[in-house]
């Protein structure tokens, strides 16, 4: 008789055994399936103050990642002086008391074109076009529009810079909000180009054709001027939001140029700062249909929020506080009380099965194929336990990714309580709210959970037999 | 001659040198019927280990038909050249009494038990809802399953009662003489004892001559 069919009438005939290490494996599958998917699953979060206009598709830097990439960086230039991906960090003195100044540059901050590019190449998306960051810029022989009441000591003294690859899709013409009131709007590879406000043209006695100068803002002492030409004049029914206080950002001192301008005059030709990136989608009656092959473009989604027309964004769990850290550790801690607890089951299913091994031994059979049959049950009962784990990993796997994001939804809301008033924000937090989550088992899980579970077996088995390899079979048959 | 202890001895390490077995030496031919006999603790069924190939002498060897067991390896020898028959019969307890024969490497387990008279009716049945008597002569017909030319049994008669004890020595003498095997049995039993065609009385792990 094989020792596949002995072990095949061991696993049908002692039930009890089975049964155990099936409740057992079953368990630590569905709970290994359920951390992995909540490591991966993707929140569905709704922020009005932020949705793409129109039958178009929004993509924007994701804040958090945005930190923990400059963590990691910190992390790795490891309490020294250096540079690395577009992050800086500096030791200054002030004071006598040792500082850490630390910065980031465009190329860390910026949309990466080539993720752009590949989005744009996704079936549906009809055209797109590229916004850069509101980009400060010193007049020179123009005079900006200033609030008389307002001391202006804090403010740069200058005007912002908006650059779009084709300004027919920037945010505010695509709205209605603002529109061409004289001339045109820039055209896709223009060079050197404006579009200015009505307020400004006036104060100014600018036209379409005149040229104005910009220097840069920042760096006073910067000698080069940069000519544009007004291509347009634009007016607005509502004032365009500020990026940031002061009249430089004032909805009037907003100036369109083309995409390379901000940045030449910001003294960084060929390193550019993209904010914003959106897609058109070709028929609306596929939008929804589009969004899925979007989502399914091959980028580092983790570094990016992608909004639709009604403030909807799919943030991954890694982007969501600390849930894939949770899932993670989840995973850790079900892998070791697995194995603990599969350990002990080998343990009992060794000792209750002593007379079994010592009548095969006397029979000839050896050690290593006495322990091969074991292994053959357990792995025949684990892969009835991890398929039947597989139907019920959907569901659980949505269960527990509901409640670690509710766990983390609650705890952030305390933080916050806790923090109100005492901590001093880099950015203005928008207010998003946690609409779904949707945690999904692929089949790279399905191979890892089976891999760990059938590792943990044969680790487990092996280390109980080592009980059986260090005897002989005399002292094993003198037991019964 | 098929299977010689050659002076071997056997100490327990675990028992602070216990000196179980003592320089023996003996031989064991083929077609005949042994009795092992001596008192609790002589070191009979520490002997038969030894011939059986459950563990090494501490000193001497074991041959079988001239050859050291330890040449093949102990497997080797246990699950070619000898079969083992105990006390508690030792069959697999989720198996049918078919398939408990059928562990011994026949494909016929019909004919063995026939042969050891077991009801057909019994062939199906899990082994351990046969008597005890049944499930002894289960066991020896999965230890001449195996072709082995040594039958070892340890008091094969032990949990039996005496009239079943007579059926299981019967059966161990035909195996003995009409299959032409090397039976050695270790027992306490005088009955089993004077079946023998041989005795080797041990004492305090000597053979007395």
């Amino acid at each position: 008789m094989r020792g596949f069919s002995l072990a095949w009438r061991s696993v049908i005939r002692k039930p009890v055994k089975s049964i155990l290490l099936f409740v057992t494996v079953f368990t630590i599958s569905l709970l290994l399936l359920a951390g992995m998917s909540s490591g991966k699953a993707t929140v569905q979060m709704q922020d009005n103050t932020r949705q793409a206009v129109g039958a178009g598709l929004l993509l924007e830097e994701n804040e958090a990642d945005r930190h923990r990439r400059i963590d990691e960086l910190s992390r790795q230039l490891d309490h020294k002086e250096g540079s690395l991906g577009g992050y800086h960090q500096e030791k200054i003195t002030i004071n006598g008391v040792e500082n850490w100044r630390t910065w980031t540059d465009n190329s860390f901050e910026t949309l990466l074109v080539e993720d752009i590019e590949k989005i744009a190449g996704t079936e549906g998306i009809a055209d797109y076009n590229i916004t850069t960051v509101t980009t400060a810029a010193r007049p020179v022989g123009f005079i900006r529009i200033e609030d008389e009441d307002v001391d202006q000591y804090s403010d740069l003294g200058g005007v912002s810079l908006v650059g779009n690859k084709d300004m027919s899709m920037d945010s505010n013409f695509l709205s209605g909000n603002a529109f061409i009131m004289d001339g045109r709007m820039i055209k896709e590879g223009e060079k050197d180009v404006c579009v200015i406000s009505a307020e400004l043209a006036d104060k100014n006695q600018l036209e379409i054709g005149s040229r104005i100068s910009f220097g840069n803002c920042r760096d006073k002492e910067d000698p080069m001027i940069y000519e544009a030409e007004v291509v347009g004049i634009y007016r607005v029914n509502q004032p365009i939001a500020p990026y940031m206080y002061g009249d430089t950002y004032r909805s009037e001192n907003i100036i369109f140029t083309d995409l390379d301008f901000p940045e030449k005059v910001d003294g960084k030709a060929g390193d550019p700062l993209y904010e914003k990136a959106y897609f058109k989608i070709a028929d609306v009656d596929e939008y929804e249909a589009v969004k899925i092959s979007v989502m399914g473009v091959d980028i580092a989604w983790e570094r990016y929020d992608l909004i639709d027309n009604n403030g909807n964004m799919n943030t991954l769990s890694a982007n969501f506080n600390e849930m894939e850290k949770y899932s993670r550790t989840l995973v850790w801690v079900i892998s070791g009380a697995g194995l603990i607890i599969l350990f002990l089951i080998f343990q009992f299913w060794m000792k209750s099965r002593n007379r079994e091994i010592g009548i095969m031994l006397s029979m000839g059979t050896s050690k290593i194929r006495i322990l091969a049959q074991i292994m053959a049950e357990a792995l025949m009962i684990a892969a009835v336990a991890v398929l039947v784990s597989f139907l019920a990993a959907p569901g659980v796997s949505g269960l527990t990714a509901d409640y670690l994001v509710e766990q983390q939804v609650q705890s952030a809301g305390e933080q916050d309580l806790l923090d109100e008033g005492k901590v001093a924000l880099s950015y203005e937090k928008s207010e998003q709210n946690v609409v779904g989550v949707q945690a999904e088992i692929t089949s790279g899980m399905l191979i890892q959970d089976v891999s760990g579970i059938a590792l943990l077996i044969v680790i487990s088995v092996c280390v109980s037999g080592i009980g059986i390899l260090k005897r002989n079979p005399k002292d094993i048959l003198q037991d019964l | 001659m098929i299977l010689e202890a050659k002076n071997i001895e056997y100490v327990y390490k675990s028992q602070k040198d216990r000196k179980v077995l003592g320089d023996i030496s003996v031989r064991f031919e083929e077609k005949k019927f042994y009795a092992i006999i001596g008192a609790s603790g002589a070191g009979k069924t520490t002997l038969l280990s030894l011939l059986a190939g459950l563990d090494s002498p501490t000193g001497g060897t074991v041959l079988y038909e001239g050859e050291d067991i330890l040449a093949k390896g102990l497997n080797y020898h246990r699950k070619n050249h000898v079969s083992l028959v105990f006390q508690e019969y030792n069959l697999i307890d989720y198996l049918t009494t078919e398939e408990n024969v059928r562990l011994g490497g026949t494909d016929k387990p019909g004919e063995l038990l026939t042969k050891v008279n077991i009801p057909q009716e019994a062939w199906k049945r899990n082994v351990m809802k046969l008597s005890g008597g049944q499930q002894q002569r289960v066991a020896i017909a999965r230890a001449l399953a195996s072709n082995a030319k040594v039958l070892l049994a340890d008091e094969p008669t032990g949990n039996l009662d005496e009239q079943t004890a007579e059926g299981i020595i019967e059966l161990l003498r035909q195996t003995a003489h009409e299959l032409g095997k090397c039976v050695i049995v270790v027992t306490h039993s005088k009955y089993l004892a004077n079946e023998a065609d041989e005795i080797v009385q041990i004492t305090n792990g000597i053979i007395d001559s």
